[in-house]
């Protein structure tokens, strides 16, 4: 199966992955008591050896940052990625542990928490319209600086990747951070064929 | 009837406008992409209704409601969204929207929208 | 409603099961949590989890009960914080670096409408321990490299090293070998080796080097080589060949060691200082190195001594500095017209000795009447004239070398005798 999408698949699938951040923005909303702004996700298929090239792209390279990865496995599986500015994230564990000055466990348990919803409400939203369920792995999150966010070595090597990624942007509170949503070939088939079965629905 | 319906997504305005041909099948349908091409067609065309996306390019929702209602304080705008954070909606409905639903609308929604938040 | 079965599986699995509402009131406590806390399922059910865990975050779980049951799926608890979540004893006796056993809480939404939760608690100790080995290895390793970094730094401006290819391209050169040889870097690398040396390579030592290393041995010896500015500088040199898995050459390797001090010393050591000469000690060494090892060789030469006629007069007519004038072109002259290999060197007063190598005593004859002839040509400071006379002998294979410089004595003293400006042969 053809792995490329077309521009009105890109557009459905945009739009769906529109609407399932949407979910998990909401719920971050109730997390933090906050309003956070959305932003339109960005749909990239690219190959393994680009995917650090391409997060690289999207964060000041200069910053420290946690980078929280969580694996979800099943018919649908895949990485989801969160990273978030060292101060940001200070923001962050600031603004949920009611501290001024968050220790570093604290900050890293907050960035897990986020992640965990993040993921959780996107992938499920995903899994339930694809009839399929998925298992969440413990989130796992780690200090470090851009260039070692993913290393390039590293990257399981699959024929495509697909990348969706928005940024997660509460103003008020100062928190903000990018979302990568990372999932390869058979994932990306079903993701295709789902994509399809709602164009079909719509346009008719 | 004339009715515009605003969203970058393509396949976000087709969902509206498939609800919308059930509900009102003789209206006249305009489109656009973003907040800016929305305030130039409501200024030609002066729509009856219009359906509203908060996240744009150009220019977002939020902003396009403004000007919408600035040109026109008696202006009929639906805002459809992903959005379904409570202070989203508090926000619209403050700026002068009718009502605000959470994406995808269905043709029941649609029915509801045109005969409660509606006066036409 | 009482279930039986899940509590058969739930009480078989080796980690912890616990289910909590959100006032954190326990209703099922699993067999695993019994044995590791000591405390009993009847002990605890019905009752609030922070009158037996005051430590707990209980701010930080509510929030993660809240989460689970808002998104429907697990959340986590500290995954990343040393604060254990319910303490339990380790109890590993040997090779255990942790006390405490580490934890991975997970929150898993249960029954939404009552808040109900189940808190897992599974043992990740022994992935903790190998994680924290892991680190402790990594970091040592980072260190060994450093040292190593530092060490080759240190190794780069002291000392002179090379790498050729096995047909003698420059590869690689330490700082030092550029700072000495006054050498660009980028300069060297890709040059043939033969650029530093004196005389193209094409020496004796030359040949044996490559022979030895060719045939994948090492080779150690002193070599004379140029600099950019063309200066001459001796190095000690241990040339090492570099095999491949099919133990061909695949490489060179080179040391070197400026030794230039100790060979101009050397040289001092053993030179006549007025002519250039081998002095008579130097002279004197080689022969009694010969005549004690008796190498085949070594022993097959010639003695000539020679002598410069009338040497006194010269000095008394013109004065001392036109005689030692005449002692150095007479031993310009001697050099130039013998081999290199041949041992030249200055006896005393207006006398030299030579050694004649591989030759017999004919073409010794022949060899010394050229350069009596060339010594009578030569004017010294362009007007005067001199001759020398020479007396020529063989050395005897096994003979004492007093023997033979008696023999050469009296045959200068016979040219002398007879006339002056002739070679006698005994």
């Amino acid at each position: 199966m053809n792995l490329e999408f077309n521009e009105d698949q890109i557009d459905a699938l945009r739009e769906f992955m529109n609407v399932s951040i949407g979910a998990a923005t909401a719920n971050l909303a109730n997390l933090l008591d906050a309003f956070g702004t959305m932003h339109i996700p960005k749909i990239e298929i690219c190959n393994s050896s680009e995917l650090s090239q391409k997060i690289e792209s999207t964060i000041d390279i200069g910053s420290m940052y946690y980078a929280t990865k969580q694996l979800f496995t099943g018919k649908f599986g895949g990485e989801c990625m969160f990273i978030i500015s060292e101060e940001s994230a200070r923001n962050l564990g600031r603004h949920l542990y009611n501290a001024t000055t968050p220790s570093r466990d604290d900050i890293s348990d907050a960035v897990i928490e986020l992640t965990n919803i993040l993921t959780s409400t996107i992938v499920s939203r995903l899994t339930q319209e694809l009839d399929t369920q998925v298992q969440f792995f413990v989130p796992s999150s780690q200090f470090i600086d851009a260039h070692s966010i993913v290393n390039s070595e590293d990257v399981a090597d699959y024929s495509k990747i697909i990348i969706i990624s928005t940024i997660l942007d509460f103003k008020d509170q100062k928190i903000n951070g990018n979302i990568y949503i990372l999932t390869k070939d058979e994932a990306i088939k079903s993701l295709k064929i789902l994509i399809d079965k709602k164009i079909e629905e719509i346009y008719g | 009837m004339k009715i515009l319906i605003v969203d970058d997504s393509k396949i976000g305005r087709m969902s509206v406008i498939k609800s919308l041909k059930i509900v009102k099948p003789d209206a006249e349908l305009f489109q656009a992409a973003n907040g800016l091409e929305a305030v130039e067609i409501f200024k030609e065309e002066k729509p009856h209704v219009v359906f509203l996306d908060l996240t744009m390019p150009v220019m977002d929702g939020y902003e396009a409601l403004k000007h919408i209602m600035s040109i026109d304080k008696e202006a009929q705008v639906i805002v459809v969204s992903a959005d379904i954070q409570s202070e989203a909606k508090l926000r619209v409905l403050v700026a002068g929207a009718k009502n605000m639903y959470p994406k995808p609308i269905n043709d029941e929604k649609m029915l509801q929208i045109f005969e409660q938040d509606l006066l036409l | 409603m009482e279930i039986k079965y899940p509590d058969v599986l739930l009480d078989s699995l080796e980690n912890g099961h616990m289910i909590i509402d959100d006032k954190f009131i326990v209703s099922y406590w699993n067999r695993w949590l019994a044995i590791n806390t000591q405390i009993s399922k009847e002990e605890i059910i019905g009752k609030k989890l922070d009158e037996f865990y005051p430590n707990i975050n209980y701010k930080v779980l509510y929030r993660k009960i809240k989460t689970a049951l808002l998104i429907n799926t697990p959340s986590f608890y500290d995954t990343n914080s040393n604060v254990k979540f319910i303490p339990m004893n380790r109890n590993k006796v040997t090779t255990s670096s942790l006390m405490l056993m580490q934890q991975q809480v997970t929150i898993s939404p249960y029954i939404a409408c009552e808040n109900k939760v189940m808190v897992s608690i599974y043992d990740i100790s022994e992935l903790f321990e190998a994680k924290l080995s892991l680190k402790k290895e990594i970091e040592k390793v980072n260190k060994l490299n450093d040292k190593l970094e530092a060490d080759q730094e240190i190794i780069d401006r002291n000392i002179m090293m090379m790498r050729t290819s096995f047909d003698g391209v420059i590869i690689d050169v330490s700082t030092f070998f550029c700072q000495f040889f006054e050498f660009k870097k980028d300069f060297i690398l890709g040059k043939n080796i033969s650029t530093f040396k004196q005389d193209g390579g094409f020496s004796a030592t030359y040949k044996e080097l490559w022979e030895t290393i060719r045939n994948k041995k090492c080779w150690s010896g002193e070599l004379k080589l140029k600099t950019y500015k063309g200066e001459e500088k001796w190095v000690q040199s241990r040339i090492t060949p570099i095999l491949d898995i099919d133990g061909e050459v695949l490489e060179f390797s080179a040391v070197y060691h400026d030794i230039t001090n100790e060979k101009l010393l050397e040289e001092l050591y053993i030179t006549d200082p007025l002519t250039k000469l081998y002095n008579r000690a130097h002279f004197d060494e080689v022969v009694n190195f010969i005549v004690k090892h008796q190498r085949k060789t070594d022993t097959d030469f010639v003695l000539v001594i020679t002598d410069i006629d009338h040497f006194k007069s010269i000095n008394d007519t013109y004065g001392h500095q036109i005689g030692d004038e005449a002692l150095v072109s007479v031993a310009n002259t001697l050099k130039d017209s013998l081999r290199e290999d041949d041992l030249i060197a200055r006896w005393g007063g207006e006398e030299f000795v030579i050694m004649l190598k591989n030759v017999t005593l004919d073409e010794a004859k022949t060899i010394i009447e050229k350069v009596r002839a060339s010594v009578e040509k030569n004017k010294i400071n362009g007007t005067i004239n001199a001759t020398a006379s020479f007396g020529i002998t063989k050395y005897i294979l096994g003979e004492d070398i007093k023997k033979t410089f008696k023999r050469v004595d009296d045959a200068l003293y016979e040219a002398k005798k007879s006339g002056r400006n002739r070679a006698v042969l005994k």
